[in-house]
């Protein structure tokens, strides 16, 4: 028992330590490692993001983006066809691990996209980077993902979606020099992303010579707002900030114009927010509602956008359900224009990736997307924020389209 | 006769089910033989030979056969007439174009109806047939399906191999799955060796007439474990986590059990003293400004398991005296407590509060670091062992003689001068531990701990693991965690249609064993002396006894 | 005399005592410091109060359900709050419908009586189906399996309503006449709050007729009370059993109703949460006991709603909303500790196996 246990651990030792290494193969030599795609194998993607539970539709929305990419370039690259592996990560770092794992451990996976929540992005670009994949994150909005201080583990971590750093200070600049709102209350549901965000503008905000009356907190599930509604009237706050998901904040939007004393109290979300459904979840207190989030008007955004909105219509019978597809066309985008210009064809037709370069590619590329330009900084920041403030106009939830219900109202 | 409609009608409205749920849509998705048959068409051919199966008879299983796929016809004709999907949003344009193969409504019916008799026709055939054929016939099929579904995670664990394994490979399999020739030499193979272990199996049963079972199960269970231990090292680090996710169950199975199984008491709040073990060692190790001290995981180990009793000696203290259901409750509202103060803003600055606590090390031994899924299942697995001796040697010891007179009858383990508070207090207290261990490791293995990993249904999951491998055993808790938690992480692809499954296969599982897939001999008798005391009187239509 | 019981003290009561003493003086003291401060004025605690009341109405419908089921069968029924969910759904789709054609706004009272008769079809026919497929082999109730079995009939029922009728959040329809208030006492009172209230104190007063002065809730109580004794005096314990799925399934179906009705949202894992609290509330006030239930339902409503402001906004808590659901099971261990068989509860004739 014994030596059986010894003799797998080596074997194990052996398996542990096949992080990348250097090789060369066919046509290319690279540090990190070769990908060797057979004549009419498919180009493996792989991409993890939520696609159960309460949050299916920020995944799935994603998903979609980066399969309109897909067949906006024809399907193919270089001759190969293009195939996505999809993981579902449920939106939490077990999850998040296990996805990572299960594409790392393929070596045929060329570049991951995703995934939706940063929770799970934490464990798994580090997994993903040990085998020298780069993971471009179409969703996960955590400042420390791409803050000059990260570790060395998330070198191949790039993303197509702006930093909750400058969503919030943008933020809190619209609250307190546009609307010149004295004070404000903020409300949480005990997720990562809604705390950070709401800490960041909080923080921002306090700067600004802005009061923060008091930092709330929800949990996701709750229906019953009304006891933390009146608690929250009995401080009088100009403003309450809370960039919750689509259930909690219908609920707070709908029970916020029932609570004495919240009348004049203005009401500001936060990006998850964009969807029809959660016109018809929060009912006729929609109107007026506003949220923040970047500028997606055809003028900040690639023009290309409204042609993307109307393929996605087409494609999938019903316009985008959450916020964030533009983000993932744009990081297929990447990914492909990254393939192409590393990838070389050796005279059997096969294809050959090396890592590093691959990686490097990444970085380097510039284009316009439909969510705006993409340029990488040395920290994997790619998208250019341009922040705006939506407003929703009608509570049918049928007039939903980006741009025009909600609508920009600034700057 | 009837019979046979009925059971048609039974497995008809399950059929009506899955589609109406979207399942039999999303199985549809999945080849099991490219470009000839998806494991949704498999699934309906189930129904209908499962019914026919059922009705024994040739003639009556083509009807049930049949009958089967009467309401699944009748859900059709309604679909193609009036557009349903405004409301069930499983029935849409995808699922009439399955059901019909696109060749529209009526032909669809046609098709639905001659294959379910056609279905239910053979399974009845295959029911009355030899034993030769059906030893040939199900490890086929099932083999074809196993090697058809899990195709992707197969092809993963034979990408890493050329030569004759990787010509096999290709031969067998391609880009989207099994092709039709793999499918055909899958089956012909598998037949082939159901056969020859059939006949080695019969040619020694006859020779050892009256053989030692014991020694057979052992055996058996040994060949098994040494399959699990081996096969990360060879399968890749993708199975290895998986495989570490289940070992970190099994260790909590094992504390759950001594507490359930050995002491009776019903603990609903175990995720509390996991999420002690988490961030114990994240608060000790961690290298982010949360953590308390910066120590080797191997120190932190202990503490955590050390902290963890203490908090499940704590626990135990206020609940001494409640029983039955609500200990139930009360240990319910235990584990939900931690959770809420683990997410808490008010325990924020200790705890870290929702961003939880990040930058865990992975454990060290000298240089090498632990880091990949496979070394850490094998850490995980060590650690079971451990486990698993401790707790073997406790249920054969006085304190867990204490405990099963506990689990029986608290007011005569009392009389008989056991001491109530030491035992539950124990049992609290040595349960958490094994608990702690699994959270400590859990820690080291995400690199980060977040509060939304410490959910009440993680105590479901494992109560449910303990009852359907088997309460009380060992080899049970190993079963039910490779069954209830190995198997759905290897299903993700199908989403949430998982958590269908689960739900189904525990309804099911306890129906037909409610004492579980490996249960412990005492186990087994206690459950079914019932069943022979009541066959034994008179054979009428027993009263159903008043619930114990 | 004191001294005596001092002495006898061993360890465990050291602690029990302590944690009595803790509870009472964070309940105190933060009672004090919120009323001191002073935030809060009369208008505002009726509000809390009134929150307290309707929720609280609704977790004692529930509760009813598993209460009941609880006497007959011995088995905790972790599949009602889906059940809750069902009715929920159903109404919803009767619901929609008229108010789109206007018909809720016209006809209150006929609209609410047809969502909620759906509701109770709907509801009571899936409770008694889950009875005949998968608790009805479990009469023998032995060791935890039908528990499990009863964890495998919530997520079947969850995930098959998720699959038939997607993850998106529904919402019911906001009629004006249940957004008015009330004007009492210089207080403002939401319609829909008083609706909710009364109707659930109706319903629960005619299952309490119902269990006491029919024959079949007497039959109930019979085999609750001892199912073999009932047996032998003749009482078909089967439909008994399935009297008591139908009574729970139709509070449940009526709660899901009044909580959609209040809280608008209906979704597939709408009836976890509640069904959990209304599990505890139902332990809370004494399982198998039916007052009880209704007593530990409205409990749980108001500690769930007035704790929070009421006990930890004295001591400086910060974001105490979220500690809501630890207050509540703070309380809800506190009484089981104090009296181990809820707050009606006698003690439980057999153990549990």
């Amino acid at each position: 028992m014994g030596a059986l246990l010894k003799w797998s651990a080596g074997v194990a030792l052996l398996c542990a330590s096949q992080a990348a290494m250097a090789a060369t193969v066919g046509p290319v030599t690279d540090d990190l490692g070769v990908i060797r795609i057979a004549k009419g194998a498919p180009i493996q993607i792989g991409a993890y993001w939520v696609l159960s539970g309460a949050d299916t539709a920020l995944g799935l929305d994603e998903k979609r983006g980066v399969e309109i990419a897909f067949k906006d370039v024809g399907g193919k690259l270089l001759g190969h066809p293009l195939k996505l592996n999809a993981e579902d990560d449920g939106c939490n770092a077990e999850g998040g691990q296990t996805a990572a794992t299960k594409l790392a451990a393929n070596p045929q996976t060329v570049i991951v996209l995703g995934p939706a929540c940063s929770s799970a992005a934490t464990p798994g670009a580090p997994i993903l980077w040990q085998q020298g994949i780069v993971d471009i994150c179409t969703a996960c909005t955590a400042p420390a993902l791409t803050a000059s201080t990260r570790k060395k583990e998330y070198d191949g971590f790039a993303r197509t979606v702006f930093s909750d750093a400058e969503q919030g200070k943008a933020d809190a600049t619209y609250i307190h020099n546009v609307l010149k709102a004295p004070s404000v209350v903020t409300i949480h549901d005990g997720s990562p992303y809604a705390q950070q965000l709401q800490q960041v503008m909080a923080d921002n905000f306090k700067q600004m010579g802005g009061k923060v009356l008091s930092q709330e907190a929800i949990a996701p599930t709750d229906v019953d707002m009304k006891p933390l509604l009146t608690r929250i009237a009995s401080e009088k706050p100009d403003l309450i900030y809370f960039p919750v998901f689509t259930a909690a904040a219908a609920q707070i939007v709908r029970q916020a114009r029932g609570t004495p004393g919240l009348e004049k109290t203005k009401l500001m979300g936060g990006g998850s927010l964009l969807s029809a459904d959660f016109i018809e979840a929060a009912g006729p207190g929609v109107v007026g509602f506003i949220i923040g989030y970047p500028d997606l008007s055809p003028e900040a955004m690639g023009q290309n956008y409204p042609k993307f909105v109307d393929e996605y219509k087409k494609a999938y019978n019903e316009a985008p359900i959450s916020g964030y597809h533009a983000n993932a066309y744009d990081g297929a985008m990447l990914a492909i224009k990254a393939i192409e210009k590393v990838a070389k064809t050796d005279k059997d037709g096969a294809l050959y990736i090396g890592k590093k370069a691959l990686r490097d590619a990444v970085f380097a590329i510039k284009f316009d997307g439909i969510s705006g330009p993409i340029a990488c900084d040395q920290y994997g920041e790619c998208s250019q924020f341009k922040p705006s403030v939506l407003e929703f106009t009608s509570s049918d939830p049928k007039t939903f389209g980006v741009g025009k219900n909600p609508k920009k109202i600034w700057p | 006769m009837r019979r046979a409609a009925l059971i048609g009608l039974g497995f008809g409205a399950g059929a009506v089910h899955l589609a109406a749920v979207g399942v039999l849509l999303a199985m549809h998705q999945r080849w099991i033989i490219v470009d000839a048959l998806t494991l949704g068409q498999a699934a309906l051919l189930l129904l209908a030979g499962g019914a026919g199966a059922m009705a024994q008879r040739q003639v009556f299983g083509a009807v049930a056969g049949a009958i089967t796929a009467v309401p699944l016809a009748a859900l059709l004709a309604v679909m193609s007439l009036v557009p349903l999907n405004s409301v069930f949003i499983a029935l849409s344009h995808d699922l009439l174009d399955m059901l019909t193969l696109g060749l529209g409504p009526a032909a669809g019916v046609a098709i639905l109806i001659g294959g379910g008799a056609i279905a239910g026709l053979g399974g009845a055939l295959l029911r009355n047939s030899s034993p030769l054929v059906r030893r040939a016939v199900f490890p086929g099929t099932i083999s074809i399906a196993v090697a058809g579904v899990f195709q992707e995670l197969i092809q993963l664990m034979l990408q890493q191999y050329e030569g004759p394994v990787g010509d096999f490979r290709d031969f067998v399999y391609t880009w989207e799955g099994l092709s039709l020739q793999g499918a055909i030499t899958i089956f012909v193979l598998a037949a082939l060796f159901s056969e020859v272990l059939g006949f080695v199996w019969r040619m020694r049963a006859e020779r050892n007439v009256g053989g030692d079972h014991r020694r057979e199960r052992m055996i058996r269970a040994g060949i098994a474990l040494a399959i699990l231990i081996v096969l990360p090292a060879v399968a890749g680090s993708y199975v290895g986590q998986v495989l570490m996710l289940v070992g970190l169950y099994i260790l909590m199975g094992m504390g759950l059990n001594l507490e359930v199984g050995l002491a009776g008491l019903l603990d609903l709040g175990f995720v509390a003293f996991f999420a002690v073990g988490a961030y114990s060692t994240a608060l000790l190790t961690a290298g982010s400004a949360h953590a308390l001290a910066d120590l080797p995981f191997w120190m932190a180990m202990p503490i955590s398991v050390l902290l963890a009793v203490v908090v499940g000696v704590l626990f135990g203290l206020p609940v001494l005296g409640v029983r039955g259901d609500y200990l139930a409750v009360a240990t319910m509202g235990l584990g939900e407590i931690v959770r809420v103060i683990v997410q808490s803003d008010f325990a924020a600055p200790l705890l870290g509060g929702a961003q939880g606590i990040l930058e865990i090390p992975k454990p060290r031994i000298g240089n090498f670091v632990l880091g990949s899924p496979v070394s850490l299942f094998y850490l995980t697995l060590v650690a079971s062992a451990v486990a698993a001796f401790v707790a073997w040697r406790l249920e054969n010891s006085r304190l867990g003689r204490a405990w099963e007179a506990l689990r029986d009858d608290e007011d005569v383990a009392q009389a008989l001068g056991i001491n109530l508070i030491r035992a539950k207090l124990l049992a609290y207290g040595l349960g958490a531990a094994f608990a702690g261990l699994a959270g400590s490791i859990f820690a080291t293995m995400l690199t980060s701990v977040y509060p939304s990993s410490f959910q009440l249904l993680i105590s479901i999951n494992v109560l449910a693991l303990i009852i359907v491998g088997g309460m009380g055993s060992l080899p049970g808790v190993v079963l039910g965690s490779i069954v209830l938690i190995g198997l759905p992480e290897l299903l993700r692809e199908f989403g949430e249609y998982r958590y269908l499954f689960y739900g189904a296969v525990l309804i099911v599982m306890m129906r037909l064993r409610p004492e579980g897939l490996w249960p412990s001999d005492v186990r087994q008798r206690e459950l079914h002396a019932a069943d022979e005391t009541l066959a034994l009187d008179a054979g009428a239509d027993a009263v159903p006894a008043q619930p114990r | 005399m004191v001294g005596r019981y001092i002495a006898r003290l061993n360890a465990v009561d050291v602690v029990l005592w302590g944690l009595r003493v803790g509870v009472v003086a964070v309940v105190v003291i933060g009672t004090a410091g919120t009323l001191i401060k002073g935030r809060y004025n009369a208008a505002q605690w009726f509000d809390f109060v009134m929150f307290g009341l309707t929720i609280g109405s609704i977790y004692a419908q529930i509760a009813l359900g598993y209460t009941m089921v609880y006497g007959v069968l011995r088995l905790i029924n972790f599949a009602h709050g889906d059940i809750v969910m069902t009715g929920a759904f159903a109404g919803y789709f009767v619901a929609m419908p008229l108010d789109r054609s206007g018909f809720l706004e016209d006809q209150p009272v006929v609209a609410m009586a047809a969502v909620l008769l759906v509701a109770v079809i709907v509801s009571t026919s899936v409770a008694v189906l889950t009875e005949r497929i998968a608790y009805r082999p479990f009469r023998r109730v032995v060791g935890l399996a039908p528990l499990i079995c009863a964890i495998g009939v919530s997520f079947f029922l969850e995930q098959t309503f998720r699959g038939m009728f997607g993850s998106a959040v529904k919402s019911y329809p906001d009629p004006p006449w249940q957004r008015a208030a009330f004007h009492v006492l210089g207080f403002n009172v939401p319609r829909i709050d008083v609706l909710v209230i009364g109707l659930a104190l109706l319903f629960m007063g005619l299952l309490y007729l119902v269990v006491q002065r029919t024959r079949m809730g007497t039959a109930m109580r019979a085999v609750a009370e001892d199912g073999e004794a009932a047996a032998l005096m003749g009482i078909d314990v089967n439909k008994v059993v399935v009297f008591t799925f139908v009574l729970g399934g139709a509070m449940a179906g009526i709660a899901g109703v009044f909580y959609a009705f209040v809280y608008k949202q209906v979704y597939f894992l709408m009836g976890f949460t509640p069904g959990i609290k209304a599990f505890g509330a139902a332990v809370l006030g004494g399982i198998g006991n039916i007052p009880g239930a209704m007593l530990g339902g409205f409990f749980l409503g108001m500690v769930e709603s007035v704790g929070p402001t009421l006990f930890l906004d004295g001591i400086g808590i910060p974001a105490p909303y979220q500690l809501r659901d630890l207050i509540a099971f703070t309380l809800l261990i506190m009484v089981l500790i104090f009296r181990p068989h809820g707050l009606l509860g006698e003690a439980l004739a057999r153990k549990r196996a």
